[in-house]
């Protein structure tokens, strides 16, 4: 009979291969380069180069997406909140069908639609002028980070809102109709007893979507070719105008701590729940 | 502050195309514990929710001391509410709970701090206001939810089954703990629950529901030993039934079962709208008692069968008696075998007598 051991083995080799092959050694050999020059020799010049031409850039990029991540939030338990405390069946069966639509839209083609949306001459103004709202000298183009952040938050805000809605949906709803029977007003609930019981939840979505909103390219450079804009396409511009990995690689590994960072609050989540994802 | 009068007129439900209450009309006095009882399905919980307003009525008018409250949303009805399952808010400590009401109000935090110190020493929670409530045991947080409800000195407290999930034994204690709380602040009641032994030790009435229909309400007493219809006498505990041939004989009508029993002879307005040659009696087990089987007794209708089945339950032997066809559940404090003819003698006070 076969070694069991060995054929356990087997079973996760594939797996294990994968995982090496197209994350762990590309992410080693990343790392690596933005601590060596093009001869091999370990430096912090890449570092130095990065922070001397990007620094705006990357206090922008981590602005916009902290910005992103908090507007996302705060939308998606207004959606949520709507859902499961709206007295309007219409009403809620609407959103309910309306605030998915974005979760199936990829972010180039997002951007692409923002592009027509909020250019001066955008749909948006257009029709805010039609509508006499405002007057064709006083429209503005939002294309700058403006429009990141609203492409982001468009594109984002229904997979926030997906997993906190689901969350709410399986609360005990007694303890929402404890709080109305006290004479609790539906904004009270959301704010004083819902929100907080869906806290772990909303934590985790905001997270992966700014792991996520981190690592769009297609967004900053269709929306705001102009400078200071995100890191991600610094990082594109290094590699394809310059051919400089080193530098390019110093800023993705900028990238990966701040990514880092919010991961090892998600991970630090899991340990205290007894090590539950 | 006392208890407010809360008059239900005429109230109908429905859940979609089902209706769940047909036009229940009941006037409850202030400071009075009125239990709604009622098997599963029967509108009893639908009729506390209109009540306090989570299910809206499709006519009829509920109102608090003469005031209309029919449409008002739920936070605005003043009442307080036990749930089942207590609907504590696991992200706040037991004082969080308690006070959370008060909050709402506009109370200042000492004051918020001074209330919920008494709420917690009145319930026995006393040193357990800083912890969460997920720390806490079954018991505890029923009383936490209790003291959350009477934390904001309601006039109207209602009560949705909130004994079901603590063990047999502490349900008992609290069982007289609440009863005790209500008639020392004075405050109205309304008590959803299944169980018929909860409502007969806390209620002062008792409204049994029948499919959305009132079936009869009346104190413990009246409405345990003298049940309106068939349904309440066997809701009430009187299981055991017998269909019996009826026929006039001047004054009064003798009952028998055939060659199953003796025959008796009642007044005739002890069935009330007998019109047939039948009368369906219930009986409890452990109104009836055991004897010979060929006893015949002029006040005592006796049914002649054999020992079925034997158990002992604590305190007295339980006997699953065939007569004829028919097996009854009749409680006994000898041993009997098995097998054993026996005559199962029932009193003319431990039958409920219906027309069939």
């Amino acid at each position: 009979m076969a070694n069991p051991r060995l054929i356990g083995l087997l079973l996760v080799a594939p797996a294990l291969f994968a995982v090496g092959a197209l994350f762990v050694y590309p992410l080693g050999f990343s790392v690596a380069t933005a601590f060596t020059t093009k001869e091999g020799v370990v430096t912090l010049g890449n570092f130095h180069r990065a922070f001397e031409l990007y620094s705006v850039d990357i206090g922008f990029t981590l602005v916009i997406v902290g910005v992103s991540t908090l507007l996302c939030g705060a939308l998606a338990i207004a959606i949520g909140g709507y859902l499961t405390l709206g007295e309007n069946p219409r009403a809620v069966a609407i959103l309910k069908w309306l605030y998915r639509w974005p979760l199936f839209i990829p972010f180039v083609v997002a951007a692409q639609c923002m592009r027509t949306f909020i250019a001066k001459n955008g749909l948006m103004n257009n029709s805010l002028v039609s509508l006499g709202i405002l007057e064709p000298i006083q429209t503005t183009s939002l294309l700058d980070w403006r429009g990141i952040v609203i492409t982001f938050v468009w594109k984002q805000t229904p997979f926030v809102a997906l997993l906190v809605a689901g969350a709410m949906a399986s609360l005990d709803r007694s303890t929402i109709e404890a709080a109305r029977n006290l004479g609790a007003g539906r904004l009270r609930i959301l704010v004083e007893i819902v929100t907080p019981q869906v806290l772990p939840t909303l934590v985790v979505a905001l997270i992966l979507s700014f792991v996520t909103m981190m690592s769009v390219l297609s967004v900053p450079i269709m929306i705001s070719g102009e400078s200071p804009t995100m890191m991600t396409v610094d990082m594109a511009f290094r590699i394809n105008a310059y051919g400089d990995y080193g530098t390019a690689n110093a800023l993705g590994v900028l990238s990966y701590l701040m990514t880092g960072a919010v991961a090892w609050i998600y991970l630090r989540r899991g340990i205290q729940q007894g090590g539950r994802p | 502050m006392a208890g407010a009068s809360l008059e239900i007129d005429r109230v109908e439900a429905a859940y979609g195309p089902v209706k769940v209450l047909k036009a229940v009309s009941l006037a409850v006095k202030p400071g009075e514990f009125v239990a709604l009882l009622g098997s599963s399905g029967c509108g009893k919980t639908t009729l506390l929710r209109a009540i306090s307003g989570f299910v809206p009525i499709a006519s009829g008018r509920i109102s608090v001391d003469g005031r209309d409250i029919s449409r008002l949303p739920p936070d605005r009805r003043d009442m307080a509410m036990v749930f089942q399952s207590y609907a504590l808010w696991p992200h706040m400590t037991a004082a969080g709970n308690i006070g959370y009401g008060l909050k709402l109000r506009g109370w200042d935090k000492p004051r918020i701090a001074e209330r919920v110190g008494q709420m917690l020493a009145m319930l026995k929670l006393d040193g357990l206001g800083d912890r969460m409530v997920t720390q806490l045991s079954g018991g505890q947080r029923q009383r936490v939810a209790l003291g959350r409800a009477l934390a904001i000195d309601p006039r109207i407290l209602l009560l949705d089954e909130p004994l079901s999930n603590l063990d047999a034994r502490i349900r008992e204690d609290v069982r007289h703990e609440i009863k005790a709380l209500q008639n020392k602040l004075g405050i109205t009641a309304i008590h959803v629950t299944h169980d018929r032994e909860e409502a007969m030790v806390m209620a002062d009435r008792i409204v049994i529901l029948d499919a959305g229909e009132i079936a009869q309400v009346g104190s413990p007493e009246e409405v345990y030993n003298r049940p309106a219809s068939a349904f309440v006498a066997s809701f009430m505990g009187a299981g055991n039934v017998v269909r019996l041939a009826a026929r006039r004989e001047g004054d009064g009508i003798v009952l028998g079962a055939g060659d199953l029993s003796n025959e008796i002879r009642v007044p005739v307005g002890s069935i009330s709208g007998l019109a047939g040659a039948q009368v369906i009696a219930h009986f409890r087990g452990e109104a009836a008692s055991l004897g010979a089987a060929d006893a015949d007794d002029a006040d005592r209708l006796v049914l002649r069968g054999r020992i079925a089945q034997a158990s002992y339950p604590g305190g007295h032997w339980r006997y699953g008696v065939a007569v004829g066809s028919q097996h009854f559940m009749v409680d006994d404090p000898r041993r009997l075998n098995v097998g054993e003819p026996v005559g199962i003698g029932l009193p003319l006070s431990s039958l409920h007598l219906f027309a069939a």
